[in-house]
């Protein structure tokens, strides 16, 4: 049993060892160039993730954020609390999807690295059951006589007590209206508070200008990573005017295509000097609507015409100028050879010509 | 230990001069080869959303263009070998060009593939190789300075090829910047223009005019200043009344050597690079996102490539005049299989690094060992084989590493998720997906992270073992190969001390040389030969 065991083992290990080994990974030097597609594939995966999630069963997941990172599944981070330290803000979500209300935990830490106040962004596209927990660090637990206030706005919410030093509220989130800022405040010897900042999801586009060529296809897209949009609109600026794309409109010209429920793209084929400008992206969720601008520039061939035939002289001249180099000190190396051949005559008709053989023999 | 610096090429090296403007040319060409697949990763994600493809399908024009420039080898070596480096490097250059113009205007990723990877990759290849053999034809006494200043232009490359490209990129799209991107790689017909041909011949001129100079000089002149002098000219001549009569084997290897194969210094170094090649680049490829895995932004994560990149360039001319001190140079191959088992070690260590200052550290280390062992690895080569064979012996290396850099990962895929279903005894789904996906420089998901993030660990320490592993072969096998080409140094001094036997030179000069020591001064057939070899000068190996 043991050598059967033993025996498994080894083929295990021979096996990662050979495919570890054969596991070469493409030559050369330091790609600084994988943040592009990594983050690209990161967007990617997650879309892939919050898909596969959809079909399970109750999945809970537990994610704690060290440092500032992207949206992944209903988990968003505020800009303050990225500092990476002590005073972080733990995450905590729990996903059932089995209903169509999903119910999601929030927890903040108090204080935050600026001393008084934390905020955090909670990026909601479906409807949903909100649990927002404050908790005090432990190092303040001195503090002895303190009140505790939820409120969003000039509204004030009843909370429940949940351990000796954290406090939340749930708020159902089932319309826009319910969107907002929810904090929490500690009024005693010191004052702590913690925001929620209650909003949809930010929509994720290129933010330099795409820049294609007359007669060539422009793609553009817009993405919410890890959430659901209900439906995308396209619009294209013209003057002042926000002109809706509309597919059947001009059918040959634009393609709407939706990737998938969070990606969509917009295909402008056989691009003319009118289609440059300013686009925007809509996505609408159940709880609103997030806009995205994005900006299509369109050159003709002439502009980088001219960088390409200025390269091209360069080469030219240089090439030129290394040969004209290379003839000159031939024709200098020819006339002190001649020079030297003279000489050597003018000796050998001194010498004689046993002398002369002397210096034709050349040792090799 | 053998003779440090023997040379077998028939003429003295000038070791500077306009071996300095060679080096400079080698420098631009050898940076445009290997860093420009590199920095071609910038306009992946334009191109996958302008041709609806996925990365893998983008990512094929990079592999693509790796596999011709490393596999080209061989087609560079004969051609090397027939024409001569200049035209070579010239003519790639302008294949470069072309590749990538005719990119700017593809309509499909077949096209693409086609253009900027094949048609690219092959001018890449024929760039590569023959700058490296430039630098053992005009350097001998300094060729470890040479090479460790030529192979410094990749990082310097690097670190202007990628600014420049998201520069050009944001300002013309991805149509406009392959066109001036072909047009850049124009310069390497710059550099290929700095190729002076070399030869027998040529070297003679740059001696002190000595008696027998003034008559090569003489020769030179009557010749209408050709760099091939008449001895030269006269065993060429006698070289090609015996073509005929030569076999096939013969001819071919006159073009690419493959009694090579013989060489045990060759095999040695063959099989120890081929090894090192499995674990040489992956530790680059997955450092940054190990960096971001380990919770660092993505902004430090790139900058540990840039110190990587930057203690690079200092590294390689450093460790060419270490290699070429007179305590190093005789025993260089030592210091190579050294630098291997260093870059190994610091891939050991490096999952002990936990933090971000650990991380720098490790790249500073591993940008110093890579360093080292790139500015040696066509030294080494020129070490054991020699200039005259190295030309041939570049490419046979370079497709065997083509081989093992291509074949590598899917065949590591594949094995990777036998071993998942043995070991965990499910099909691997997800998680395999992310490994195979690693390969290619993407992230994992998150559900995986914690699978997963043992095998960063996994993939160090593998490559760390693999280099050292390799770096202790190169090591033993090297000693016993010193030892071999000092007994057989003893065996030659013993031979020659035999008055009876004519002065020889070195197992790879060729006939000629004989020919003409043993028939003494020659004056009339000196003078004879002036004009009939003149018709042969077209036909002679250029060098």
């Amino acid at each position: 049993m043991l050598a059967a065991f033993a025996g498994k083992c080894l083929e295990r290990l021979l096996l990662l060892c050979l495919c570890l080994s054969l596991s070469g990974g493409s030559p050369a030097d330091p790609a600084m160039t994988t943040q592009d597609a990594s983050s690209q594939s990161q967007a990617n995966s997650l879309t892939n993730m919050k898909n596969g999630l959809n079909e399970h069963m109750a999945t809970t997941q537990i994610v704690n954020w060290q440092t500032q990172g992207r949206p992944s599944d209903h988990v968003t981070l505020g800009h303050e609390v990225s500092v990476p330290g002590p005073n972080l803000a733990t995450v905590e979500s729990r996903q059932t999807s089995n209903q169509s209300v999903s119910s999601v935990q929030y927890e903040l830490l108090l204080p935050g690295a600026s001393g008084t106040s934390v905020e955090t962004t909670v990026s909601l596209d479906n409807v949903a059951e909100v649990e927002l927990t404050c908790i005090l660090d432990k190092q303040y637990s001195y503090l002895k006589s303190f009140q505790v206030t939820w409120e969003r706005g000039n509204e004030t919410i009843s909370h429940t007590n949940k351990t000796g030093n954290s406090w939340s509220i749930k708020v159902s989130v089932s319309d826009s209206s319910k969107l907002g800022s929810y904090s929490c405040t500690l009024k005693g010897e010191k004052q702590l508070s913690g925001i929620f900042h209650f909003q949809v999801p930010k929509i994720e586009r290129k933010e330099k200008p795409t820049i294609s060529y007359l007669r060539d296809t422009a793609v553009m897209t817009c993405e919410c990573p890890g959430y659901t949009a209900i439906s995308w609109t396209w619009y294209m600026t013209n003057g002042s005017k926000q002109i809706v794309i509309n597919e059947s409109l001009l059918a040959d010209r634009y393609v709407i295509s939706k990737k998938s429920a969070s990606i969509t793209q917009l295909k402008i084929l056989k691009l003319t000097k009118e289609d440059d400008g300013e686009y925007w992206c809509e996505a609408a969720f159940e709880l609103g609507k997030s806009e995205g601008r994005l900006e299509l520039k369109v050159l003709s061939f002439m502009v980088p015409l001219k960088p390409f035939i200025a390269v091209v002289i360069e080469v030219v001249i240089l090439v030129a100028l290394i040969a004209c180099y290379e003839i000159h000190s031939t024709k200098v190396k020819c006339t002190e050879a001649k020079k030297e051949f003279d000489q050597i005559e003018h000796l050998k008709s001194e010498d004689g010509g046993l002398e002369s053989s002397e210096v034709r023999h050349r040792r090799i | 230990m053998p003779p440090p610096v023997s040379s077998d090429l028939g003429y003295v090296p000038p070791d500077g001069g306009w071996g300095w403007a060679v080096v400079f040319g080698a420098s631009i060409s050898v940076g445009f080869a290997y860093t420009f697949p590199k920095a071609f990763t910038i306009y992946f994600k334009e191109l996958q959303a302008v041709y609806s493809i996925s990365y893998s399908q983008i990512a094929w024009v990079t592999s693509i263009m790796c596999a011709t420039t490393y596999g080209g080898g061989p087609i560079s070596s004969i051609l090397v070998n027939r024409y001569g480096s200049r035209p070579v490097v010239m003519f790639g250059g302008l294949l470069c060009g072309i590749g990538m113009v005719s990119g700017a205007f593809c309509t499909s990723i077949m096209q693409l593939y086609i253009c900027v990877g094949f048609i690219t990759g092959l001018g890449l290849a024929l760039n590569l190789q023959p700058s490296v053999i430039m630098i053992g034809k005009y350097f001998l006494k300094r060729r470890p300075i040479a090479n460790g200043l030529a192979m410094a232009g990749s990082p310097v490359m690097l670190c202007t090829l990628a600014p420049l490209n998201q520069f050009l990129f944001d300002s013309f799209g991805w149509r406009g910047s392959f066109l001036i991107l072909g047009a850049i790689l124009l310069n390497c017909c710059v550099a290929g223009a700095l190729f002076r041909p070399i030869g027998p011949g040529t070297a003679s001129v740059k001696t002190p005019v000595t008696k027998e100079g003034r008559g090569a000089l003489k020769q030179e002149v009557t010749e209408d200043a050709m760099e091939i002098s008449s001895p030269t000219n006269l065993p060429m001549k006698n070289k090609t009344e015996e073509e005929g009569d030569r076999d096939c084997c013969e001819k071919i290897n006159q073009y690419l050597d493959f009694s090579l194969f013989k060489h045990r210094g060759f095999l040695i170094y063959l099989i120890g690079n081929v090894l090192m090649f499995l674990g040489f680049f992956a530790p680059i490829i997955f450092l940054a996102p190990y960096a971001k895995h380990m919770g660092i932004d993505e902004y430090s994560a790139a900058f540990l490539l840039s110190i990587l990149a930057i203690v690079d360039i200092v590294a390689r001319p450093t460790t060419g005049i270490i290699a070429n001190s007179k305590w190093v140079r005789p025993r260089i191959q030592y210091f190579f299989s050294f630098s291997i088992a260093f870059n190994g070690t610091c891939h050991l260590l490096c999952p002990l690094a936990s933090s971000y200052t650990g991380l720098v550290i490790y790249s500073v280390f591993f940008g110093l060992a890579f360093g080292m062992v790139c500015a040696m690895l066509f030294e080494t080569l020129m070490d054991l084989v020699g200039a005259v064979r190295f030309t041939s012996a570049v490419g046979l290396v370079t497709i065997a590493e083509c081989c093992t850099i291509l074949l590598g990962p899917p065949i590591g895929g594949f094995l990777w998720m036998e071993w998942f279903k043995i070991s965990t005894g499910r099909d691997p789904q997800r998680s395999v997906l992310t490994i195979l996906n690693l390969q290619e420089g993407l992230q994992p998901s998150e559900g995986t992270l914690i699978d997963t993030f043992g095998d960063y660990k996994y993939m160090f320490i593998k490559c760390g073992v693999v280099m050292v592993l390799a770096g202790t072969f190169l090591f033993i096998m090297n000693y016993y190969n010193y030892r071999m080409l000092a007994k057989e140094e003893k065996e030659r001094k013993a031979k020659e001390e035999d008055p009876k036997t004519v002065k020889k030179e070195n197992e790879g000069r060729s006939n000629w040389i004989k020919e003409t020591t043993q028939d003494g001064p020659e004056l009339e057939p000196l003078r004879e030969e002036q004009e009939g070899p003149k018709k042969e000068v077209n036909g002679l190996i250029e060098v």
